[in-house]
């Protein structure tokens, strides 16, 4: 007898020490279905995908296939059991062709020798039939994202597995690729394989998805239908309070023009060409101006520029009328500019140093913090003291918790009380709220429209299509390395930022 | 008020607890080694096994052997005054190696700078006469050159570090063994070479010779007999000093933010090159100073010939900053520790029959576990998370909006 479940995953317990990642979890999987996992950071999908995938042994529950328990040692018996993952990061051979990292691991041989035509074929007509366009004989290092995303799924196909794991596919790509890919996991679902689509977006679980579960902090809230909810209820069983969807904000007043950059060019880190080939744009007090774009367009080394990290090689920059385009970037932070940097590991803390350290960064030099080159250290204390309790920073020891201990979301608060509170004109934010749960991104977009109502200027750098459409009031989208349009987000719609963020579509 | 947390779960605790189990278990180690050497060997007695033991732990107060023939125990002043003599270099090339340690830098260049020290400070010390000026200017002017010609052998690595992304380790080996070729070249084109004693060919003059010496400051009263000089406080200070310049002032929090996170000390307009530059100086010249305290002790003989070979004093430095866990205060008890397992070698070497290659083995063994002070150290902050796990979750409940525990 057929079981109604393919994948049943019951009271599945994980504990690391100190902490329980999966506390009686439970996760049935439907045959032909496509089934959301919806949580913040930290509520334990991976950890509960890992299980599935043989890499953690759960200290309680069983995992059942077709209604038999089953027991998954290592990803080799996950992929026994027809199990297959496209993960978050590709894992995938730069160096190799297309073809050759479908095959990969399940290479057909005859006395030794790879036989690529039979598989060939097989690749082809699999990808004939579920539409997904690749070429087989690229390089992976020479194909867009999109492209290694669909070689991806093709390797679970290839391996004939039933059961699809998504893992966030959609954080690298276009609308319209997540549209296609949508149509993709219909098409598998259709003829019978199940997914498993892991994210916290809640726009595509309403559009693709048949029920949804959610945990939170590690714990099973439940699984619900996709057509008996909401997005307003499926966010609120993921943060376990109501929240704020849409991001309140009134008018904005835009005033004069705070930052003014003119032809600025910047050159590329890895390839031989700008990544910023010659951007104008002003920034004015009072609003929130929005840089979209795929990631990889520029907008990284457009802030490099006018920041200062990286050096500029043509253009200006002014800021309040002041050029800076040689300034050091201490005297550019100095004249008035706030970052929120785009890495906040790489740039925005120093991990493995106090909060109350990081909170002062840049200020340590001003006289309020020290004398005479000594540090005043209760300055520094009740100066974090206060930061810490006006953003509402959460950590275990206060001021002297190591940074590195505290969770994301309260290291990117920590991040935004110290740019926020230099009270400069400027605050350029960077994916401000990349990686972090619903409470802090909620957070973070009323703190910048404070701001931009303080009569601050805001520059947002932004990949999330909702971000960009709700929080600003002016979009510039950059395509390779141009400003190629300007929208007003009132006017314009999600498809048509779309067309302008793939470069099919730009401004004269 | 902010509440103390209980003693065993801070972090200064657990460092200071968890050097001194490595040193046991370091001794402890080299006890067995000595109890295998000898029942292994027929030339030591059972007898003499448990004697070489007593040795490794109480070595520094060993007075020798008694009319019976049996090891006698008590207040050795040669033995202390000479302990803390020979943890003067030790504790400077250790305060070298801190430094760079805790501005992100791997500073095995102190042999090198070292070297560099002891040729400016020798030259300096020995060079200027006495008669026309003061022999403690002298003295003080020849230990700044030390340090200046540290800093400056130390800087090499750090600029090109700075500027061209060079592996400071890399460097550092380069500039040793430049060093080592350059300073016997510049002393055997020097006059500075004692010709006058019998038996002291390939020696440099000690700095007594130009009436130049470290003061006593009444050292020697307290412990006749020993090398001890007002050396080791000088290096105790420029310690301290050190421990000030890291956690007190401006300067050391720019140093150690570019050392954590270089990404992000540019990011905040902390000028990283400079800093980087700066660092591996401050080392440098701390491995001068410490070649500078030692050579200026008055009756030191340089061995000027060095270009086959480089200090195992500035290499030691590595050990004690290891043990120290970098903390430039915990790196004048480390050096004083290292010295005395010298000093027990010593004894152990002239009271038994044991010979000195089996004191250097256990000398080595006691290192390398000492190593192990990180591995213990978190073993222990491991056991004190297992102990707080229970009480922990109530404050973060209290706060449940965002806040969640670390980890997933």
């Amino acid at each position: 007898m057929e079981s109604e479940y393919i994948i049943e995953m019951l009271n599945i317990r994980k504990e690391f020490p100190g902490i329980v990642a999966n506390d009686d979890i439970t996760l049935q999987l439907r045959r032909g279905e496509i089934h959301a996992l919806l949580g913040e950071n930290g509520a334990g999908k991976s950890t509960l995908m890992s299980v599935l995938f043989g890499l953690y042994q759960p200290e309680k529950g069983v995992i059942k296939k077709n209604g038999e328990v089953v027991k998954i040692n290592n990803p080799n018996d996950a992929t026994a059991l027809k199990i297959g993952m496209v993960h978050q990061h590709f894992k995938l051979v730069e160096v190799f062709t297309v073809l050759d990292n479908i095959i990969l691991g399940a290479e057909d041989t005859k006395l030794g020798f790879l036989q690529k035509k039979a598989a060939r074929a097989k690749v082809e007509a699999l990808s004939q039939k579920y539409g997904l366009n690749v070429d087989l004989d690229a390089k992976v290092e020479d194909i867009s994202v999109g492209m290694q995303q669909r070689t991806e799924i093709l390797k679970m196909l290839y391996r004939d597995n039933e059961i699809l794991i998504f893992d966030e596919p959609t954080a690298v790509l276009t609308p319209q690729e997540i549209d296609e890919l949508m149509e993709i996991m219909r098409g598998f679902a259709k003829e019978g394989k199940s997914i498993l689509f892991i994210t916290h977006k809640l726009n595509e679980i309403m559009a693709v998805s048949d029920r949804v579960t959610v945990l939170r902090k590690g714990r099973y809230v439940g699984t619900v239908n996709t057509k008996d909810t909401n997005k307003q209820e499926l966010s609120n069983m993921m943060v376990g309070r109501p929240v704020q969807l849409q991001v309140q904000k009134g008018e904005a007043h835009p005033g004069e023009t705070v930052l003014d950059v003119q032809g600025l060019v910047v050159p590329s880190k890895v390839h031989k060409n700008n990544a910023v080939k010659g951007v104008s744009f002003q920034a004015h007090a009072g609003e929130i101006l929005c840089i979209a774009g795929i990631d990889g367009n520029g907008q990284s080394e457009l802030v490099y520029g006018i920041t200062g990290l990286e050096k500029a090689s043509a253009g200006k920059v002014s800021l309040c009328g002041v050029d800076i385009s040689k300034a050091t970037i201490r005297r550019r932070s100095d004249a008035g500019m706030s970052h929120i940097p785009e890495d906040r590991h790489k740039h925005g803390l120093v991990l493995d140093d106090t909060l109350e350290n990081n909170l002062v960064l840049q200020t340590f030099r001003q006289d309020r913090f020290q004398t005479m080159g000594f540090i005043k250290r209760d300055a520094v204390r009740s100066y974090a003291e206060k930061i810490i309790d006006q953003y509402d920073v959460r950590s275990g020891q206060g001021p002297i918790t190591i940074a590195r201990s505290m969770s994301g979301g309260n290291q990117q608060k920590a991040i935004i009380g110290r740019e926020i509170d230099r009270e400069n004109p400027l605050i350029i934010a960077v994916q401000p709220t990349r990686g972090l749960d619903v409470g802090a991104i909620e957070y973070i977009h009323a703190q910048l429209v404070a701001q931009r109502d303080a009569g601050k200027a805001v520059l947002l750098v932004s990949l999330e299509l909702d971000e960009v459409m709700n929080l600003s009031d002016r979009i510039l989208v950059m395509y390779e390395g141009e400003i190629v349009g300007e929208l007003d987000p009132k006017k314009t719609t999600v498809a048509e930022l779309g067309l302008y963020m793939a470069g099919a579509k730009r401004d004269k | 008020m902010k509440q103390k947390s209980p003693l065993l779960q801070r972090e200064g605790a657990k460092t200071v607890l968890s050097s001194i189990l490595s040193i046991l278990i370091g001794l402890v180690f080299g006890s067995i080694l000595v109890l295998i050497v000898a029942f292994s060997s027929e030339s030591i007695s059972p007898k003499g096994g448990l004697e070489g033991v007593s040795l490794v732990f109480l070595g520094l107060f060993s007075t020798g052997r008694d009319a019976a023939g049996e090891l006698a125990f008590g207040f050795n002043p040669t033995s202390i005054g000479n302990m803390l003599f020979r943890a003067i270099p030790l504790l400077m090339t250790g305060l070298s190696v801190a430094v760079a340690n805790k501005t992100g830098l791997f500073n095995i260049g102190a042999p090198g700078q070292y070297l560099m020290g002891t040729w400016a400070s020798l030259t300096v010390a020995l060079s200027i006469p006495t008669s026309v000026v003061p022999s403690w200017i002298v003295w003080t002017l020849a230990l700044l050159a030390g340090m200046l010609a540290g800093a400056i052998w130390g800087a090499i690595p750090g600029f090109l570090k700075a500027t061209r992304n060079i592996n400071e380790v890399l460097a550092c080996i380069m500039t040793n063994w430049i060093a080592a070729n350059l300073v016997t070249f510049l002393f055997d084109i020097s006059d500075l070479k004692n010709g006058a004693e019998a038996g002291k060919v390939g020696y440099i003059k000690p700095t007594a010779a130009n009436g130049v010496a470290t003061a006593k400051l009444g050292l020697d009263k307290l412990l006749p007999q020993s090398q001890v000089n007002a050396g080791i406080l000088v290096a105790i200070l420029i310690a301290i000093g050190i421990y000030i310049l890291m956690n007190k002032t401006t300067l050391g929090y720019e140093l150690k933010a570019c050392g954590s996170n270089r990404h992000a000390a540019r990011y905040a307009g902390i000028n990283d090159k400079r800093n980087i530059v700066l660092s591996m100086a401050i080392a440098g010249s701390m491995a001068g100073a410490g070649a500078a305290l030692y050579w200026l002790s008055g009756n030191t003989e340089f061995f000027w010939s060095t270009y086959q070979s480089l200090p195992a004093v500035g290499f030691n430095g590595i050990p004690v900053a290891l043990l120290a866990a970098n903390s430039p205060i915990g790196v004048i008890f480390t050096a004083i520790f290292m010295s005395l397992l010298n000093i027990c070698g010593t004894q152990l070497k002239n009271l038994t029959a044991f010979n000195e290659y089996i004191t250097d083995i256990i000398i080595a063994a006691i290192v390398y576990l000492s190593s192990f002070s990180l591995i213990i150290k978190m073993w222990l902050s491991s056991r004190g998370k297992k102990k707080t796990a229970e009480p922990a979750p109530a404050p973060a409940a209290a706060g449940e909006k965002t806040g969640k525990e670390n980890g997933k």
